[in-house]
């Protein structure tokens, strides 16, 4: 196990859920390639002979850093009117597995993240758990976040909305 | 009339349906019926088992064998396609001992076995297999009483399955009347017409159904508010105060109703930004009236009566924009939730890379994570926190508590220069908001004995 790898890939994740955490998306903004592909694939309820339950025809998130940057730029206009007031969020990321790319400059990452989100007075958290699947490239000396992959466990989504990013 | 409302409510009396009948006569609407229970306990005797509800997209089903899973507000269906190409709908239920018979949301099976006991259906519903069923209840055993109950009414248009749980009700078609027209031009504008993306997206969303129903098939007044940061950003084409724009608002029957923004000339990209190979296919396909309209639309958004609402925009992530038609159906959980099912269907005949970049505006725009869907989820959960106290609650009125849909009231006629049929007011009005409480309460406090009847038989 490359131990500094590791810790590198645990703490660019820790800080990227800090930024979520915080609203800071133009600050996370600069965590992500420029050729990012990031998806949340729509998970669905299917017998085991049939194969996958993730569908990849059909997602919540397809995004380019192009797409992704302008749904950040949405939430900060001032008539988004679901980031304004702002729901409070986390997102906790654990069970954090680092493995080396097929070059020096490359690895991948895979981790469970549970987001939860309080909106106004609403008794009920927004929650949603998931499973990504990240590469990373090391540019300018930096990790930056290629590829994201979130797999939710949920086939029917209990958040009124994904304002959040997974 | 009323005393079949009196049996199954306890505290709404005639005096109450009376206000409420008055209320709308001026043009507003008791806040109280949004989400009050004993309304939602009626609205679930009296209106979702006699409505037809959109169930399925036949592409969502393409080989014998096919399966899928939906729900009619609580009542379980399964769709299922069989070696003749025809597809039923049964009650997702084993006839047994009524354990839910198929748990997937989809896939392809030859028979269905209810895990409980093992009892086996096929492709017609038909009881097939009963475990160790000589020895246990003899060769009498009448199996062909014990079939899957199938759904009393499957009518579909255009390939759009619907279900009444209504063995009495009307035709499909006669329900949708003039919807047919504006269906053509969503529905049938390609020889190959629409197919569906995937899967539905499903979710759960703090809402009253007849609220989200009423915010897609006659309030775009809420956009300019609602979706002004979408706008502000070009995600949706910016149209507001430009020369030669034009909406209309379009009362069909049976609480329907649709409303198409145009342009007077005919836009740089026609055809709500279809790609150039469709537009013959689609002056080939619609009436020279229909085409016309499609050519200069920029957005139709309506909806079906009671729980079906559709939008086909233009949108795109990253600039450019694309044409798709989302189908939404809003299965009511409650006077306070709401499941929203929502499809994303692009025409057949449109390039793959066409195909895939609307189906992404699509998910950016009106998916759960979508630009527009995030805000209007924000305004139906604000509509119910505020619609449970007191004040609004009170049913003789004390506190003023009416919803306000004076817009156009008195004021606006139709426009009989419209091409198309149903009435058609223009420019931002509510008189489909009118017209779907009026079927609404019409349905609410019809004396539907006779059907009553039928259904004890």
């Amino acid at each position: 196990m490359n131990y500094e790898l590791q810790l590198d890939i645990t703490r660019f994740l820790y800080c990227e859920a800090q930024l979520l955490d915080h609203h800071q998306y133009l600050e996370w903004l600069d965590l992500l390639s420029k050729d990012l592909r990031y998806r949340v694939p729509v998970r669905v309820t299917r017998e085991r002979k049939e194969g996958s339950d993730v569908v990849y025809e059909m997602t919540y998130f397809d995004e380019t850093y192009a797409s992704l940057e302008r749904r950040v730029r949405r939430l900060y206009v001032k008539s988004a009117w679901v980031a304004d007031p702002p729901p409070r969020q986390h997102h906790l990321v654990t069970n954090i597995l680092v493995e080396p790319g097929d070059t020096p400059d490359t690895c991948r990452a895979s981790s469970v993240v549970l987001v939860l989100r309080s909106r106004g007075s609403v008794e009920e958290l927004d929650r949603i758990v998931g499973e990504r699947e990240d590469t990373f490239r090391r540019e300018e000396g930096q990790w930056k976040l290629l590829s994201r992959d979130v797999r939710v466990d949920e086939a029917v989504l209990h958040a009124i909305n994904l304002s959040m990013f997974l | 009339m009323l005393s079949d409302c009196k049996g199954a409510t306890a505290t709404i009396t005639e005096d109450h349906f009376r206000k409420i009948r008055e209320a709308m006569d001026q043009a507003l609407l008791p806040q109280w019926v949004l989400t009050d229970p004993e309304i939602y306990a009626l609205e679930h005797e009296k209106i979702f088992p006699r409505t037809w509800q959109f169930l399925a997209h036949e592409s969502e089903l393409k080989n014998p064998g096919d399966f899928v899973t939906r729900w009619m507000v609580d009542d379980p269906v399964l769709l299922v396609k069989g070696e003749d190409g025809v597809i039923r709908a049964f009650l997702n239920s084993c006839t047994h001992r009524g354990t839910y018979l198929c748990a997937a949301d989809s896939g392809n099976r030859r028979t269905f076995t209810c895990p409980y006991h093992g009892w086996t259906f096929n492709w017609h519903g038909d009881l097939v297999g009963v475990a160790l069923g000589n020895t246990l209840y003899g060769a009498e055993l009448d199996r062909s009483a014990m079939g899957l109950r199938p759904l009393p009414r499957l009518e579909s248009v255009y390939g759009m399955i619907f279900g009444n749980l209504d063995p009495h009700a009307m035709s499909l078609r006669e329900y949708l009347g003039d919807m047919l027209w504006y269906f053509e031009i969503l529905l049938k504008r390609t020889a190959e017409g629409m197919e569906v993306i995937g899967v539905p997206h499903r979710w759960v969303v703090e809402a009253n159904w007849k609220l989200t129903y009423e915010n897609f098939t006659g309030d775009p007044y809420h956009v300019q508010s609602t979706h002004r940061s979408t706008v502000e950003l070009g995600i949706t084409p910016h149209r507001a105060g430009e020369d030669g724009r034009m909406g209309h608002q379009i009362v069909l029957t049976h609480g329907h109703g649709v409303n198409i923004t145009q342009l007077t000339y005919v836009p740089p990209h026609p055809y709500q930004h279809t790609p150039e190979s469709l537009w013959p296919l689609f002056e080939q396909s619609l009436s020279p009236v229909q085409a016309r309209l499609l050519k200069h639309a920029s957005v139709l958004v309506g909806g079906v009566f009671p729980t079906l609402s559709f939008v086909s925009p233009q949108h795109g992530t990253e600039g450019e924009v694309f044409n798709y038609l989302n189908f939404r159906v809003w299965r009511p959980l409650g006077p306070y939730k709401v499941e929203i099912w929502s499809w994303c269907l692009i025409d057949k005949e449109a390039p793959s890379d066409y195909k895939q970049q609307a189906y992404r505006a699509y998910v950016g725009s009106f998916g759960p994570s979508g630009t527009l869907e995030q805000d209007d989820t924000e305004m139906w959960s604000r509509v119910v926190q505020a619609s449970r106290g007191h004040m609004v609650r009170n049913k003789n009125l004390a506190y003023n508590n009416f919803a306000n849909y004076l817009m156009g009231y008195g004021r606006v006629e139709p426009d009989p220069t419209f091409p198309g049929p149903g009435q058609a007011y223009p420019g931002f009005v509510d008189a489909v908001s009118r017209s779907i409480h009026q079927y609404w309460f019409e349905l609410l406090t019809a004396d539907n004995a006779a059907e009553v009847m039928s259904h004890e038989l």
